[in-house]
């Protein structure tokens, strides 16, 4: 197996003027091709700064971050967003797809800023819609589906790319117990296939469904368990 | 991202608010369809004036007296002094010293009442020679022009105006008639054709002409003094040299420096320049306003491209995180700016057009529209969602994707 995602000694410090917030405080870890882990704990431990940084979104203050072995923790804003664009699929809580855009104009999005042709995009992304059960929903805008199906979409959307990552911040945090199930079911399946996925969770019946459980707490991970060593 | 696919996503934004691009446009809309009316307008007050200044007749230099000082230091204004006279009008005419002046017209003007019957009319009295209907560009309706030999003779004739014509005598031709000017019985000879108005305002249509003589003789003016003396080059190209022979000629006749002249010489050219200063400041001032309104409706861009932006930080930060670089974000929010203005620009110049064609039927006056004028407009229109989207989609492109995100 190659390492996907290797963290050395992050560490990521936010200062305002009179404050200094030590988010990260040396974070070290290594996830392989195709783990499902998830990143649990409890608001404020400084997992969704952990989650940025995964994301390619911001650089860490200190520290060496490699991202399928390519280091990304100096790259400019550009270079992190064509990363963004390559390697990572995100999943939102809030869905964050564009409401004036049919389900498939949603899809196609990150085709459109990696400059994939245009009629090669509509095939991928339809592809990418069939691959979350949503075949017969391409036309709808985001408003006329569901929260499930919304979520679905913003799958499809995160899987268009064939990303090295599929990294999901709350995927169910915004969902009924039934879409939970849903959405939590595909993850599975795509992990089942092969896929990468960092999911970050506070709930751990969520967790529970990933292979392995990193445990943050005040900017550290305090345990890395593998799903049958708790039970 | 492609340039298309930029396009395509501005152009779906502006849709997605209509009446709100419709709004920020309409100040666009305005600005530039009152700059190309506004411009027009002047553009054509000035066509205008040309029209009528080259009615004038064709390659025509015109010289007049120039102001003259009396014993007490008083200068009278321009045209007082009697300082040209036929002298000078027959100077002109020797084709050894004055090789490029095909033909010269002495005219001596003044005001008088032309009685016919029982009609009394006030009109221009003309006194000049035979070469003036050719130095004018004028022609006849009806009858003749008086001869070299009547001019030589003071011969009792006269040829009217076609309003001078109808005013006198109220049906029929008049040729052959007897009018008579202060007690004096002239023959009327023939009518011009008509001409139009001249760009002083009075009428050339409103004028009696006899041969030079007979009219200072009549009238009983100063001998020999003249009010104007037309010349007419041989062709356009050679009027400026007839007017450098004109104008050393008389000075060396007046025995004078340039810089002390006591006449006017003027070209068409120089002529159509004094109608138009006017017309241009007023046309400068029009647009200047029209200018400020456009203006302001740029800034109507960046207002709306501004709420626009702090509307749609969740979107950026989508877009963002799906690998939209800055670059691309600044792209599409200026592409979005340009379209307003373009699209403002296109509505603009469509109702300008509209109202260029409508306009003159309303008020009577010309407006011409160029297509130089119409291009700039849309340059500028452009220029202005492009300059005025600048700021806001610097403040989009600098957002941090997970601020952005973050926002609800």
């Amino acid at each position: 197996m190659s390492a996907i995602i290797e963290l050395e000694s992050i560490r990521k410090t936010y200062r305002s003027a009179a404050v200094e917030f030590e988010a990260l405080r040396g974070v070290d870890c290594t996830i392989q091709a195709g783990e499902y882990v998830a990143v649990v704990g409890p608001s404020g431990s400084g997992k969704s700064t952990l989650m940025h940084l995964l994301g390619c979104l911001d650089n860490p203050s200190e520290g060496r971050y490699h991202l399928a072995g390519e280091d990304v923790s100096t790259m400019s804003e550009a270079g992190l967003a064509e990363v963004r664009n390559r390697r990572i699929g995100f999943v939102f809580q809030q869905f964050h797809l564009l409401a004036s855009l049919p389900a498939w104009r949603n899809v196609e999005l990150p085709l459109v800023y990696a400059g994939v042709p245009r009629s090669e995009r509509r095939e991928r992304a339809l592809a990418a819609l069939d691959r979350v059960g949503l075949a017969d929903r391409v036309d709808n805008r985001p408003g006329e589906l569901s929260g499930g199906q919304q979520q679905r979409v913003a799958i499809a959307r995160a899987l268009v790319t064939e990303p090295s990552l599929l990294l999901a911040d709350e995927p169910t945090g915004n969902l009924d117990s039934r879409s939970t199930a849903d959405v939590l079911g595909l993850l599975d399946e795509l992990h089942a296939a092969g896929r990468t996925i960092v999911l970050i969770t506070h709930e751990h019946d969520v967790a529970a469904r990933a292979g392995r459980r990193l445990v943050i707490h005040d900017g550290e991970i305090v345990a890395d368990h593998l799903a049958g060593a708790i039970a | 991202m492609s340039w298309l696919d930029t396009v395509r996503a501005a152009a779906e934004a502006v849709r997605a608010h209509r009446l709100r691009s419709v709004l920020t446009m309409l100040g666009i809309v305005i600005g530039i369809s009152s700059v190309i009316l506004t411009v027009g307008l002047g553009q054509g007050a000035q066509d205008e004036v040309e029209d009528q200044i080259s009615a004038l007749g064709s390659n025509l230099l015109s010289v007049s007296p120039g102001s003259s000082t009396d014993a007490s230091g008083m200068r009278g204004g321009f045209g007082s002094a009697s300082t040209l006279t036929l002298a000078d009008a027959a100077a002109i005419a020797d084709t050894d010293v004055v090789p490029d002046a095909a033909a010269v017209a002495p005219t001596s003007t003044t005001s008088t009442s032309v009685v016919a019957g029982e009609t009394n009319w006030t009109t221009s009295l003309i006194g000049t020679t035979a070469s003036w209907l050719d130095v004018r560009a004028r022609t006849l309706d009806s009858g003749r022009f008086f001869t070299a030999a009547e001019v030589a003779d003071g011969a009792d004739v006269v040829v009217l105006g076609p309003d001078t014509a109808g005013e006198l005598v109220a049906r029929g031709s008049p040729v052959g008639e007897t009018v008579r000017i202060d007690g004096n019985a002239l023959t009327v000879i023939g009518v011009l054709a008509p001409s139009g108005a001249s760009a002083s305002g009075t009428s050339e249509d409103d004028v009696a002409l006899t041969p030079i003589g007979t009219a200072m003789r009549v009238t009983g003016q100063t001998p020999s003094s003249v009010s104007t003396i037309y010349v007419e080059a041989t062709s356009g190209t050679t009027l400026t040299a007839a007017y450098q022979e004109v104008e050393a000629l008389l000075l060396n006749l007046h025995g004078l420096a340039s810089a002390d002249a006591d006449f006017t010489n003027a070209t068409q050219d120089s002529l159509v320049a004094t109608a138009n200063a006017t017309n241009e400041t007023l046309t400068i001032l029009l647009a200047g306003i029209a200018a400020i309104s456009l203006l302001v409706g740029g800034i109507g861009v960046m207002n709306i491209m501004l709420v626009s932006v702090t509307e749609r930080v969740r979107e950026i930060g989508l877009r963002k995180a799906l690998g939209a670089t800055p670059t691309a974000i600044r792209r599409q929010f200026l592409v979005e700016a340009s379209l307003l203005g373009l699209v403002g620009g296109l509505v603009g110049v469509v109702i300008a057009l509209v109202g260029a064609a409508a306009l003159p039927a309303l008020i009577g006056q010309p407006v011409s529209v160029s297509a130089l004028a119409t291009a700039a407009a849309l340059g500028t229109a452009l220029a202005l969602g492009i300059g005025f989207g600048v700021y806001p989609a610097s403040r989009a492109a600098r957002l941090t994707p997970i601020d952005a995100l973050r926002s609800e």
